[in-house]
C-alpha cells in the first residue's frame, strides 16, 4: 500500500501545488480540462492488477486492508445519507424554516437541537455534514453542534442496538441517552458562552440562482469529496491501530479501576467504531466496569479518529483543537458522574 | 483534483461499491448481510452523481450554480477557447475580465464561489484530500481483502461475550451429527445447565488456527456486530485430529469434552471438542457469524 500512497501524493503535487500561469487557465476551460489524475489512477489500477495484485498477500497487510475497507464500506452509506440530507437542507428547506422551528434565544435552541438529534437515524458520519448544512442555513453554531454530538448517540437505532447488546440492563440504555444528551447540551452552551466565531469555519454553500436540483447535486458532490476524503483519513488511522494494538493489553488494564474509565474512553477514540455497533463491542469487554463501558458508549459517537478528521476537514483545525478536547473531557466526566450516581446498579468504578 | 476527475472518481468509487455488493457477495467479508441494499443504493447514488456532474459540466451555456453569473457572460468554455486561439487582438477590456475569471476558476474549480463571498478559508486541502477516495478503490481492486482469518483471530485473545439471550437451550434431537454455529456450541458448553451437548455428535464449520499447546488446534469463526473492525474470534479447541494447514476452512465432527473444573478459571479458556471426522470445505459466502 505505501507505494500506492506515494503515487497518489505525487499526483496532488502535479495538480495543485503550483499555481499555473494565467495563460494555462485560458486553455484549461470547463469541459476541456482533461482528467489526467483520473487517467493515472486507471493506469495504476490496470498495471497494479497485473503486477502488484499477486504480491499483496501478506496476512498482516490483508487483515489491515480488510479492516480498512470494512470501515469505509460500513461508513460510506451513512456518509452518503448524511450528505444527501445536508444537501436537501441547503437546497430545499428555506432558511426561514429554521428560525421558526428553533427557539429564538440561542440558549434555548441548544437543548432543543440536542433533543432533535434523536430523530436522525444514523451514525456519526452522517451528522457532521448535516450539522454543517444547518450552520450554513443560519442555525446558531452552538445548536448545530449540540445536534452534531447528540444525534449519533441518542437516535432510536443506536438505543435499540444498545438494548440488544445489554440485555436485562435497561439502565445502560437510559444512562447512555441521559449522559450523551447532557454532554451535547453542555458543550453547546459552553460554545455559546465562550466560543468565538473565528474558530469555527462555517462551510460555505453554493448560493447562486441555479436550479434547485443542480444545486442539490453540486452540494452533494462537494460534501462527498471533502467529507469522504477525511473519512478515509480516519479509516486509515483506525484500521492501523486496530491491527497494531493487541487487545490482551486491555484486559490487564481493566483490573485497575481508576485507569479503566480513561482507557475505555481512549479506546473509543482510537477504534472509531460506528455508533450503531459500539454497544456490542462495549458489551464484549466483560472485564470492564459498567461505568467504563458507559464512558466508551458516550465518548465513541462524539469523539473518534474518523470524526476528528471529518470535523477538521469540515469546520477547520482551529475549531477541532478546541472542540475535541472539550467534548472528550465532558463526556468522561459526565459518564463517571452517571456511574457515581448509581444509575448502573453495581458500585461504581 | 480537477472537475472532470472529481466527476470520474465518484462513479469509480460507486463501481467499486457495486462490485462488492451488487455483483458479488464480497461485501460479506466486511459487513453484515443486511447491509447489502444500503451498499447498492450508495453505489448507484455515487454513479449518478458523477454522471450528472459530467453532463452538467459538458453542457455549454448552463453554468453550474456556484460559478454564478460571471459564467453566463463569459459564454461556454469551448467558445472561449476558440476566441483565444484565433483572435489576435480582442477588446482589451473583455480580455482582462475573462483573464481574471479564468485564473480564478483554475485555482480551485469548485471553490471560487466561496472566495468571492469572502469566507476566506483555505479550501486548497479539500480537493486534495479527495484523492484519498482512491485508496479504497485500490484496496478493493488490487488487494481484494479476504475475510478475516487466523492472523486476526490469533491477535485478539479476549474471551467472547456470553450470548445472554440464549440461556434457554432447546434440547438437541435427531440422529447423526448436528450442525451448529460455533457461538451456539460455546454457549451450550459454558452456560447450559442441562448439559445438552453431552455425548452428542456435532459438526462445526470454521477455519483453522494453530494453537500454542501441543495436540490441539482451533476451529474458529469470527463474529461481527456491525463490520469487520469489531470482529472477535470464537474458538473451539479440537483434539485428536491432525491440524490442517492454517486458514483452511473445515467441517469438524466430534463430541464435546466436558470441562473438569467447577468454576471458570482465570484467563482465556476454550471449550474442547474430541474430533472424529474432518472435511475440507470451500470458504463460505458468509464467513462471519
Amino acid at each position: 500500500m505505501p507505494e500506492l500512497r506515494t503515487e497518489s501524493r505525487s499526483v496532488w503535487d502535479d495538480q495543485d501545488e503550483t499555481v499555473p500561469p494565467d495563460s494555462w487557465g485560458r486553455g484549461a476551460s470547463r469541459g476541456r480540462s482533461l482528467p489526467w489524475g483520473f487517467a493515472l489512477v486507471v493506469v495504476l489500477l490496470v498495471v497494479g492488477r497485473f503486477t502488484l495484485a499477486s504480491r499483496l498477500t501478506s496476512p498482516a497487510l490483508q487483515t489491515w486492508a480488510t479492516v480498512f475497507v470494512a470501515i469505509c464500506v460500513q461508513a460510506l452509506p451513512f456518509l452518503v445519507f448524511g450528505v444527501t440530507l445536508s444537501a436537501a437542507i441547503t437546497a430545499f428547506v428555506p432558511a426561514s424554516f429554521w428560525t421558526r422551528a428553533l427557539p429564538r434565544r440561542p440558549a434555548a435552541a441548544v437543548p432543543v437541537a440536542g433533543v432533535a438529534g434523536a430523530v436522525l437515524p444514523g451514525c456519526e458520519c452522517a451528522s457532521v455534514p448535516v450539522a454543517s448544512g444547518l450552520m450554513a442555513r443560519g442555525v446558531t453554531p452552538a445548536a448545530a453542534l449540540a445536534f452534531l454530538l447528540a444525534s449519533p448517540a441518542i437516535n432510536p437505532v443506536v438505543l435499540v442496538a444498545t438494548a440488544v447488546a445489554f440485555p436485562g440492563q435497561p439502565m445502560m440504555v437510559v444512562s447512555r441517552f441521559g449522559a450523551s444528551l447532557t454532554v451535547a447540551v453542555l458543550v453547546g452552551w459552553l460554545w455559546l458562552r465562550y466560543g468565538r466565531s473565528e474558530w469555527l469555519r462555517i462551510p460555505a454553500r453554493p448560493h447562486g440562482d441555479g436550479r434547485k436540483l443542480a444545486r442539490f447535486g453540486e452540494a452533494m458532490r462537494h460534501d462527498l469529496l471533502h467529507a469522504g476524503g477525511f473519512l478515509i483519513v480516519g479509516g486509515l488511522a483506525a484500521a492501523t491501530l486496530n491491527v497494531l494494538v493487541p487487545r490482551e493489553w486491555l484486559t490487564t488494564i481493566a483490573g485497575v479501576p481508576w485507569l479503566a474509565v480513561p482507557v475505555m474512553a481512549l479506546l473509543a477514540v482510537l477504534l472509531s467504531i460506528c455508533s450503531e455497533a459500539d454497544a456490542f463491542v462495549a458489551a464484549s469487554m466483560t472485564a470492564f466496569s459498567p461505568t467504563a463501558k458507559l464512558a466508551f458508549l458516550v465518548v465513541g459517537p462524539m469523539v473518534d479518529l474518523k470524526l476528528i478528521a471529518l470535523q477538521a476537514g469540515t469546520f477547520g483545525r482551529a475549531f477541532t483543537v478546541r472542540f475535541v478536547p472539550l467534548t472528550f473531557a465532558l463526556a468522561v466526566l459526565v459518564s463517571v458522574l452517571f456511574g457515581l450516581l448509581g444509575f448502573l446498579g453495581r458500585p461504581p468504578l | 483534483m480537477n472537475r472532470a476527475t472529481q466527476n470520474l472518481v465518484l462513479p469509480l468509487l460507486g463501481c467499486a461499491v457495486l462490485r462488492i455488493s451488487a455483483f458479488s457477495a464480497t461485501y460479506l467479508n466486511y459487513v453484515k448481510p443486511g447491509f447489502r441494499p444500503f451498499l447498492v443504493a450508495t453505489g448507484v447514488v455515487l454513479v449518478i452523481l458523477g454522471v450528472t456532474g459530467l453532463i452538467q459540466a459538458s453542457r455549454p451555456g448552463k453554468p453550474s450554480p456556484e460559478e454564478g453569473n460571471g459564467h453566463a457572460q463569459a459564454g461556454s468554455g469551448d467558445g472561449q477557447d476558440m476566441h483565444h486561439a484565433h483572435s489576435e487582438g480582442p477588446d482589451e477590456g473583455t480580455a482582462g475580465e475573462e483573464h481574471g475569471y479564468e485564473g480564478h476558476r483554475h485555482e480551485g474549480h469548485r471553490h471560487e464561489g466561496h472566495r468571492h463571498e469572502g469566507h476566506g478559508h483555505d479550501h486548497s486541502r479539500g480537493p486534495r484530500v479527495a484523492w484519498l477516495l482512491c485508496l479504497p478503490i485500490f484496496a478493493i481492486f488490487l488487494i481484494a481483502p479476504p475475510s478475516l482469518g487466523s492472523f486476526a483471530a490469533a491477535r485478539s485473545d479476549t474471551p467472547p461475550p456470553r450470548d445472554q439471550t440464549l440461556t434457554a437451550f432447546t434440547p438437541l434431537t435427531g440422529e447423526g451429527p448436528t450442525d451448529m454455529p460455533i457461538s451456539e456450541f460455546i454457549g451450550r458448553a459454558w452456560d447450559d445447565d442441562k448439559k445438552s451437548l453431552t455425548d452428542r455428535r456435532v459438526r462445526l464449520t470454521g477455519f483453522v488456527v494453530p494453537s500454542r499447546r501441543k495436540g490441539q488446534w482451533y476451529v474458529t469463526r469470527m463474529q461481527i456486530a456491525c463490520c469487520a473492525a469489531d470482529a472477535f474470534p470464537l474458538k473451539v479447541a479440537v483434539k485428536g485430529l491432525k491440524a490442517p494447514p492454517e486458514d483452511t476452512w473445515v467441517e469438524v465432527t466430534g463430541t464435546w469434552i466436558p470441562q473438569t473444573f467447577g468454576k471458570m478459571p482465570n484467563g482465556v479458556v476454550y471449550p474442547e471438542l474430541a474430533g472424529t471426522d474432518l472435511v475440507k470445505v470451500a470458504t463460505p459466502d458468509e464467513p462471519y457469524e
